[in-house]
């Protein structure tokens, strides 16, 4: 289960879980394709779906953003999935695995995507550009070593030690979260070329804080599958820190204020009822998922929580956006 | 937002395939090349994305502060266009901080010009905006810097392509595709700069250097990953190459045509203690041990190489020389490398193996034949004293014979080598083995300097005066050792009255090998040959009057003290003992033709 460790059991890190599951030859194709599409194009297709919800939410005219954005996230998660390939075989091993054997593909898929997303925002102007590039800068100090790399620079003799970002409690999945959020809610603005007093500033600033807390959320979950190797490489993540039960807490009050927010969101009357309908639905998924999370399987919990934008997406849909 | 002009989109697909590539170029630091190809791509990027922002802006100030932007990708391209060829085709070392700061001198003032407003229209004399069937342009008549930067970018660009060119007609096909896509990414955009500059774009103000990059970075991804351009770069190549030379365990000289020294390894120099500063551009007769007798090794020679023996810092060993003609592309020679091999322990290896397998096939059967005659003798006259007693010398014999055997052995133990001992411990030994074997021996020891010498030396030293007083029929034996030192050599003088040495053996040792017929008796000769010529030294031997022999033996006070060899490459010659003559003399130097 998700929330018992899973304990290497083998020299090379796998477990006996993951190998009785990698054993029957008939489905592992179809699991290896489950998992890249569980990887990063799913992560790509909800960065999509999010800022499509959100750009129903704002009133502003459909744009290039939702593409780029998804580009962008499934550039970066492929990234960060081939970059920490090795570290992940225990928390995700058939994903790692993928990483591991595909690592030139992936890269290759993931420049390209990045090239696209950039020259969509280019295409879109300045603002556009600049909002695609962050995702790309918080990862480049979020999961790659260039941030010791300076700090040693800077302080040679060792006193002082920047760590990775990714290794940094809280402030790990806050910069992600914010991140996430200045693409997914400022995108739409940006593509379209709508001026945030436009789309009326307290809305926007809200639903900014309302997609942070949401992707934090949606950050911190997973976490809970993964504290037994998170807490192997010494991260920590909120899992690790005050256990599952504590988690599951603290993520549900998140998910109160994000609540409070959206509904703080409606009240301005800035901001599309049906397209807050539909993330009110999603919140209550990730409400569910929250309050699951350590019944869920590892696998479910990895997509669950961002399936919520994709029912948000789905009830916008059907309600006729 | 209003739609994309054509000219736009065809510089997003130039964006698109462009940071593709600078990010697959980044990702494989520290690869040689990766990150300054990187820097070119990220130019490309950014000219192509800031071109765009200046086509789709409607005024002319944007449009200029757009165009002023460009010039920061515009000035990076050829920056890295240059070092990542350097670094690519194994010439970083010109890839320094002070290089790349040096050539990015006049790219950073064109940028720091066009940041500060382009102050007396340096880079652009006028700027109208011009409507065109493919989009709004800002035409800019270019101010004299503009043609400094653009000439500076020209010659960049030759130069990096000079190394990348050299590639493509290399043998192996990884690299001439790496360089064939690479040339071809670089000749695109400079094609459109040509046709821009040169007035052939029908567009007035359309410079398609940029819409070229799409083809850039195409070549470039192309060469990324179906040419495996940095994960398979020839940069170690240079490296390699050189490496292999100077780091070659045999002494290598390169004499060009004109009889110059062009280059020598560094087993060269610290072999004949050579400076290598001073020596090269020298005659190469002046520098090059036995270059007279090498040379004569062209033609037919050349495939028979020959030992020739030469005193190196190390003493005197056999070296093999070798020479080989290096040869251009239009079969021209340019140079001859000359090799020297030491073939010393082979040499010695050989020897040895002679030498013992004529102790047992001959030495050791005769006494045992011996032996075996006179015991059948005793079994019918147990009383025979002279059976008893040859009986007894002859597995004496044997018994010196086996310990001689094993000094031999122990002569060529790695483990003795680095060990030294004050030249008079070694003297202070050899006489009293002397005096073990012959008490009543006259034993004069005359100068001797307190040198460190090999310990192998005490072998020879110790073998040479047992055997002047064993092998003396004299009823009182006489005996002289004298040793002095000039030079950083070793001289050591051992004479007596015996009835002196057979030439037959040390012509045998002279010729290195032995024959049935032709050979020497016991192994107490070789030994003293095998210790001296390990040590790099030399040995003489001399009649002396009225009797007796004078040997001298020459070697090397210490290796790591010994200075360079002489200018003809021989020891001093060995000061001889006044009662000694000066009538035959054999100096056995390394066999000339041993084994071959």
């Amino acid at each position: 289960m998700a929330n018992e460790p899973t304990r290497p059991s083998a020299p090379d890190g796998t477990t006996a879980q993951y190998r009785s599951h990698a054993t029957p030859s008939d489905s592992g194709t179809l699991r290896l394709v489950a998992a890249f599409v569980a990887g990063a194009p799913f992560a790509g297709l909800v960065a999509a779906v999010e800022v499509a919800v959100v750009t129903a939410a704002l009133g502003v005219p459909l744009s290039a953003a939702p593409v780029a954005v998804g580009l962008v996230a499934f550039a970066v998660y492929a990234a960060d999935h081939v970059a920490d390939a090795e570290g992940d075989i225990g928390s995700t091993p058939v994903r790692a695995r993928i990483a591991l054997r595909y690592a030139d593909q992936l890269m290759v898929a993931a420049a390209v995507s990045y090239g696209l997303a950039v020259a969509l925002a280019a295409g879109a102007g300045p603002a556009a550009l600049a909002l695609v590039l962050v995702p790309g800068a918080v990862w480049i100090g979020y999961a790659t070593d260039w941030l010791p790399a300076a700090g040693d620079l800077v302080a040679p003799l060792g006193e002082v030690s920047v760590p990775r970002l990714k290794d940094v409690f809280l402030l790990n999945s806050a910069a992600v979260a914010l991140a996430w959020a200045v693409a997914v809610v400022a995108a739409p603005l940006a593509f379209a070329g709508v001026p945030v007093d436009s789309a009326g500033a307290p809305a926007v600033a809200l639903l900014f804080a309302y997609v942070f807390a949401r992707s934090f959320v949606d950050v911190e979950v997973p976490n809970v599958r993964d504290v037994a190797a998170d807490a192997a490489r010494g991260v920590a993540t909120l899992p690790v820190v005050y256990g599952v039960s504590g988690t599951r807490r603290a993520l549900l009050a998140v998910d109160a204020v994000a609540a409070g927010l959206l509904a703080a969101t409606a009240a301005t009357g800035a901001a599309s009822t049906p397209a807050l309908a539909a993330l009110g639905v999603g919140l209550a998924v990730s409400v569910t998922v929250t309050a699951l999370a350590d019944r869920l399987g590892g696998a479910a919990l990895g997509v669950a929580p961002d399936c919520s934008y994709l029912v948000a997406g789905a009830v916008l849909l059907a309600i006729g956006w | 937002m209003a739609a994309l002009s054509p000219l736009s989109v065809a510089l997003l697909v130039a964006v698109t395939v462009g940071l593709a590539a600078a990010i697959l170029a980044w990702r494989e630091r520290p690869e040689p090349g990766a990150t300054w190809l990187a820097v070119l791509l990220t130019g490309q990027v950014w000219w192509a994305t800031f071109l765009v922002f200046e086509l789709e802006a409607t005024t002319l100030p944007a449009k200029a502060l757009w165009y002023d932007v460009q010039w920061v990708g515009v000035v990076a391209i050829p920056v890295g266009w240059l070092f990542f060829a350097l670094a690519y085709t194994g010439y970083d070392r010109y890839v320094t901080p002070f290089s790349v700061a040096l050539v990015s001198v006049i790219p950073v003032a064109t940028v720091a010009v066009a940041a500060a407003g382009d102050p007396g229209d340096l880079l652009a004399v006028d700027r109208v905006v011009r409507e065109t069937a493919v989009g709004t342009f800002l035409d800019v008549v270019p101010g004299p810097l503009y043609y400094v930067i653009a000439g500076y970018t020209y010659l960049l660009g030759a130069v990096g392509s000079v190394p990348l060119i050299q590639l493509i007609r290399d043998d192996a096909r990884p690299f001439r595709g790496q360089s064939a896509a690479l040339l071809v990414g670089t000749a695109a955009p400079w094609a459109g700069n040509l046709a821009h500059l040169s007035g052939a774009v029908p567009i007035p103000g359309l410079d398609p250097t940029p819409l070229a990059f799409a083809v850039s970075g195409v070549a470039y991804l192309l060469a990324l990953s179906r040419f495996r351009l940095l994960t398979l770069a020839p940069a170690p190549r240079r490296r390699a190459r050189q490496l292999v030379f100077e780091q070659l365990h045999d002494p290598v000289f390169v004499v060009g045509t004109e009889g110059l020294l062009v280059d020598l390894n560094e087993c060269a120099a610290e072999t004949f203690g050579i400076d290598r500063r001073d020596a090269i551009g020298e005659p190469a007769a002046t520098v090059v041990p036995k270059y007279d007798a090498i040379r004569e090794l062209d033609g037919t020679d050349a495939d028979k190489p020959r030992p020739i023996p030469i005193v190196g810092r190390d003493g005197q060993r056999p070296y093999e020389a070798t020479v080989r003609d290096v040869v251009d592309d239009h079969d021209r020679t340019t140079a001859r490398v000359i090799t020297f091999h030491d073939v010393g322990a082979y040499l010695g290896q050989q020897q040895r193996l002679n030498v013992l397998n004529r102790v047992f096939r001959h030495d050791v059967r005769t006494e045992t034949n011996l032996i075996q005659g006179y015991a059948e003798q005793l079994r019918s006259d147990p009383t025979d004293e002279r059976a008893l007693s040859i009986i007894e010398e002859s597995a004496g014999r044997m018994l010196e014979l086996s310990e001689r055997t094993r000094t031999a052995g122990e002569l060529f133990d790695p483990t003795e080598e680095s060990e030294t001992a004050p030249l008079t411990d070694a003297v202070d030994e050899a006489v009293a083995e002397a005096r073990a074997v012959a008490p009543d021996a006259r034993i004069e020891v005359g100068q001797v300097a307190p040198v460190p010498v090999p310990v192998v030396l005490e072998v020879v030293l110790g073998n040479l005066c047992t055997n002047a007083v064993r092998h003396n029929d004299a009823d009182a034996p006489w005996m002289r050792i004298d040793a002095a030192v000039a030079d950083g050599w070793v001289e050591v003088t051992v004479a007596d009255d015996g009835p002196g040495i057979d030439p037959a053996e040390y012509d045998v040792l002279d010729r290195g090998t032995e024959t049935p017929l032709r050979h020497g008796s016991g192994i107490g000769l070789w030994i003293v040959k095998w210790g001296v010529d390990h040590l790099g030294g030399r040995i003489s031997f001399d009649e002396r009057e009225p009797t007796g022999t004078v040997v001298t033996v020459c070697v090397p006070v210490d290796r790591s003290e010994t200075p360079g060899a002489d200018s003809d490459g021989e020891p001093p010659d060995p000061p001889l003992d006044d009662s000694a003559t000066t009538g035959e003399s054999a100096s056995l130097g390394p066999p000339p033709n041993a084994g071959r």
